[in-house]
């Protein structure tokens, strides 16, 4: 510490740290001056001037991007578009004896594509608020386009025209949330900005099965026992290869059979041949008991 | 003797000022060296139009925190298997392009002592995308080879997007604008 | 030295072999019980009723179904019909899980002789792909001359008429979107399944946490269940899942019992149970339809109680390997067993096949309800 002399100790405290702080930085105080684009698009050259005279380095960081290059000061700095790509905050910076730096930012371009998510894949019919979609606007490049834009969502059932509706963009994301239509089959859901257009299929589908009924006859092989058609309570018939579960019982014993709907009905053979009481489940929906006499 | 420890102490205090001084100067360097400082605050109350569950935030700010962690680090030695699995689609593409060109150069960045402020402003009705405001604080250090060319404390406005993967949350889209 | 070590290893070799060869199978049987496993290669005579079915189960495991036949007539030479027909009984056919087994080792219990007559109970222990399977069988023997032979009642193969059955063939495929990996363009949800009940109990072997699962959704899941034992201090004790102690598949409104297996771990140490379950779309038919009938609790030639019935094939496939699993209730409708069985022979069109699946003792007295469910695996589907 005998370095530390009097000399030092006569400046006074914020001056000698200033003085320190200046010391101990390895960063060159003197800077390069960079004239750098007010405004740069995705995908477009830009043009970055520097003064003065000599040999520099030039470097470009940015999303994506980082250039080194060789370059006489006082000449422009000509970047290729695609390395402006990606937007964002682009950092140049200079180097000769010393280092100088600009920062300028890299706007999205125009809307190329949509992401649209739409949930859910399956949705039952008639249930308010069921169907959501979620669109992002991107553009080429991948960059999400945050200036407010004009989304139109529309939707189409099987049967009927569900909604059509213009949201405008907010931070780059536009949604909406709708009801469920009457009728089951596919409901094509589509985002839209201008010619840019992202379709999605859901399948409405029939709500717990309604009504559940059965019937049989004993036949030479067994009692074949099926359902009546299989309808949800608006009247849309369960989809095919939902399983209906019949109990058979009887005589201490008892035989169940998982048969799925096809064609709206339900089919199986129990084979029990003394008198048996059956019924039939699916899900929490239960049916009618049947009984048949033995053989 | 009171007196003598004062004189003693007034006499030392420039010795004690140098060395705050230059040890605030080499913290970063040093901590750098280190797991990287990163420092998230998550805010989710403006978030619509789905309120965001207590797990969901824990677990965003717990990923978003390990992210940038980890991009600090693929940045700083160049290599993309720190952030492999947690940037996704636009982002994961940058986060390797960024990589990439690093390495073509011959730079290395640091992102030092981040403060990240993110505010959740969306949250979309079935839960499978968040869109974050992240007003990111953080000392960056560029470096050709050993050379530091840049070196200064910087601000930044991220827009995020966040979607859940099969264990975290992921970042999917990381996109630095002007202001919000 | 290095000559004795040699000399050593050498003769320890021989003198093991040897043993190996003369001993007769007694780990793992039970005390006064015969036990074997035949030796290549020595053709004996059937003096006592132990012996000839020691014989006829030695040529089993090795497949020499022209010596098994020795034991089971008493004249004239045994035709190549003789031996089909022994073959498919014991070997299997259609793809059956007997088709892939082996008789690794059998136990045998006298349970009646006379001078000319004795019953022998078999305990058949079988290796198979999906683990070993245990086999109890009751042989009846008779005495001809010196000799014993064995009585074996024919199995008659089912006997499956040429028909054609209709079948409304029901299936889904899954459409992965046009290629392009953009976000939003495969966002089909999995489906919708839920636990439906959930118990954990200490058995012999460990814990065992088991219950139901329900497919809510109108599409086939593939279904896995996993739990998480916790301890105490919330750490992990052991993780585990369902694998074939579930139907995998479900197809819409379809519920299945499952089970997880925690061998050597007691229920006391642990707190909590983390249940995860899994469910992913899959490509699915609806087809074959299996039937269960005349499910009935009995009890067994042990006295255990077990699960009886029938699987009837009502479709028009043949279905390989049939997989039973049941879940076991109480009076309060809470699953309080879970257990599972193949069926050895394969299940033809049409036809049916007995099937039984045990149930502890101190489970059978408080089941009041059951849940049967058939896996099936076929293979023209795989």
């Amino acid at each position: 510490m005998s370095w530390l002399t009097s000399t030092v100790w006569k400046i006074p405290r914020a001056g000698t740290l200033l003085l320190f702080v200046g010391a101990c930085w390895v960063a060159p105080s003197a800077a390069q001056e960079l004239r750098v684009p007010e405004s740069a698009m995705a995908g477009q050259a830009a043009v970055i001037s520097t003064n003065g005279s000599g040999h520099a380095t030039f470097y470009l960081i940015g999303p994506g991007t980082s250039i080194k290059r060789e370059i006489n000061l006082g000449e422009d700095v000509h970047v290729a578009p695609e390395s402006l790509e990606d937007s964002g905050q682009y950092l140049a910076i200079v180097c000769s004896e010393s280092c100088g730096s600009a920062t300028f930012y890299v706007q999205p371009s125009h809307p190329a594509s949509l992401s649209f998510l739409v949930h859910p894949s399956r949705v039952p019919d008639n249930q308010p608020d069921a169907v959501s979609g979620v669109a992002f606007p991107f553009d080429h490049f991948g960059n999400l386009v945050l200036d407010p834009l004009a989304v139109t969502f529309q939707a189409a059932g099987p049967k009927e025209k569900l909604f059509a509706r213009e949201v405008s963009t907010r931070d780059g994301v536009a949604w909406f949330r709708t009801a469920s239509g009457k009728s089951v089959g596919p409901l094509h859901i589509t985002a839209s900005i201008g010619p840019v257009s992202s379709p999605r299929v859901i399948a409405q589908v029939a709500s717990e099965p309604c009504n559940l009924r059965i019937k049989g006859q004993r036949t030479a092989k067994g009692i074949l026992v099926e359902t009546e058609p299989v309808h949800d309570c608006a009247g849309n018939p369960v989809a095919d290869g939902t399983i209906v579960t019949f109990n058979a019982s009887g005589d201490g014993e008892k035989s169940t059979v998982d048969a799925p709907i096809k064609g709206d009905v339900a089919r199986a053979l129990i084979t029990d041949s003394g008198p048996v009481t059956i019924s039939a489940a699916s899900g929490v929906a239960m049916t009618n008991e049947l009984r048949v006499g033995g053989k | 003797m009171k007196n003598m420890t004062q004189r003693i102490l007034r006499r030392l205090s420039p010795v004690i000022y140098f060395a705050a001084a230059c040890l605030s100067l080499l913290l970063p360097f040093s901590a750098s060296a280190d797991a990287p400082t990163v420092l998230v605050h998550l805010d989710v109350n403006k978030a619509s139009p789905r309120a965001v569950e207590e797990q969901t935030s824990r677990r965003i700010l717990a990923d978003y925190r390990f992210a940038w962690t980890n991009l600090a680090r693929a940045v700083e030695t160049d290599t993309i298997e720190p952030v492999r699995g947690q940037f996704v689609g636009s982002a994961g593409k940058w986060v390797a392009e960024t990589i990439a060109a690093q390495q073509k150069a011959g730079l290395t960045s640091r992102h030092i002592n981040q403060n990240h402020k993110l505010t959740a402003t969306f949250y979309a009705p079935e839960g499978d995308v968040m869109e974050l405001h992240d007003d990111a604080q953080f000392h960056l250090q560029v470096l050709d080879g050993s050379k530091l060319i840049y070196d200064q404390p910087v601000v930044m406005h991220y827009i995020v997007l966040m979607t859940p993967g099969a264990d975290r949350w992921v970042i999917r889209q990381l996109q630095s604008v002007e202001k919000f | 030295m290095k000559w004795t070590l040699s000399i050593a290893l050498v003769a320890a070799t021989i003198v093991l072999i040897a043993a190996g060869l003369f001993q007769t199978r007694s780990g793992g049987g039970t005390v006064g019980i015969a036990a074997g496993r035949a030796l290549p290669g020595f053709a004996m005579r059937p003096d006592t009723p132990e012996h000839a079915l020691t014989i006829l189960l030695g040529a089993v495991q090795r497949r020499d179904w022209k010596q098994a036949l020795t034991v089971m007539r008493t004249n004239d030479a045994a035709t190549s019909e003789d031996e089909q027909a022994m073959a498919q009984d014991w070997q299997g056919s259609n793809g059956s899980l007997r088709t892939f087994s082996s008789l690794e080792s059998f136990d045998l219990w006298p349970q009646h002789a006379t001078t000319d007559e004795a019953q022998i109970r078999a305990r058949l222990n079988w290796t198979t792909p999906v683990g070993p399977v245990e086999d109890l069988r009751d042989f009846n023997l008779t005495r001809s001359g010196e000799i014993w032979t064995v009585t074996l009642p024919r199995t008659e193969p089912p006997n499956v008429p040429a028909q054609i059955v209709p079948v409304t063939y029901l299936r889904w495929d899954l459409v992965s979107g046009n290629g392009q990996d953009k976000w939003g363009t495969h966002n089909l949800d999995a489906p919708r399944v839920r636990i439906i009940s959930m118990n954990a109990v200490n058995s012999a072997q460990g814990v065992v946490v088991m219950g139901e699962v329900e497919n809510e959704d109108t599409v086939p899941a593939f279904v896995n269940v996993n739990a998480t034992l916790l301890n105490a201090s919330a750490a992990v004790i052991d993780q585990e899942n369902s694998f074939d102690k579930i139907a995998h598949v479900l197809l819409p409104k379809a519920v299945s019992p499952y089970r997880i297996d925690f061998p050597g771990l007691d229920l006391a140490k642990v707190k909590n149970v983390r249940m995860d379950i899994k469910a992913a779309l899959v490509p699915a038919s609806a087809d074959p339809v299996i039937g269960v009938m005349d499910q009935k609790i009995e009890q067994d030639l042990q006295g255990n109680p077990v699960l009886h019935g029938a699987l009837l094939n009502q479709s028009g496939q043949t279905v390989n390997i049939p997989h039973v699993i049941a879940s076991f209730s109480d009076s309060n409708g809470r699953v309080i067993w879970v257990s599972d069985g193949y069926v050895d022979n394969a299940l033809l069109p049409q036809s049916s096949a007995p099937f039984a699946i045990q149930i502890p003792r101190n489970v059978a007295t408080n089941v009041r309800s059951f849940h049967v469910v058939v896996n099936q695996y076929s293979l023209e589907n795989s």
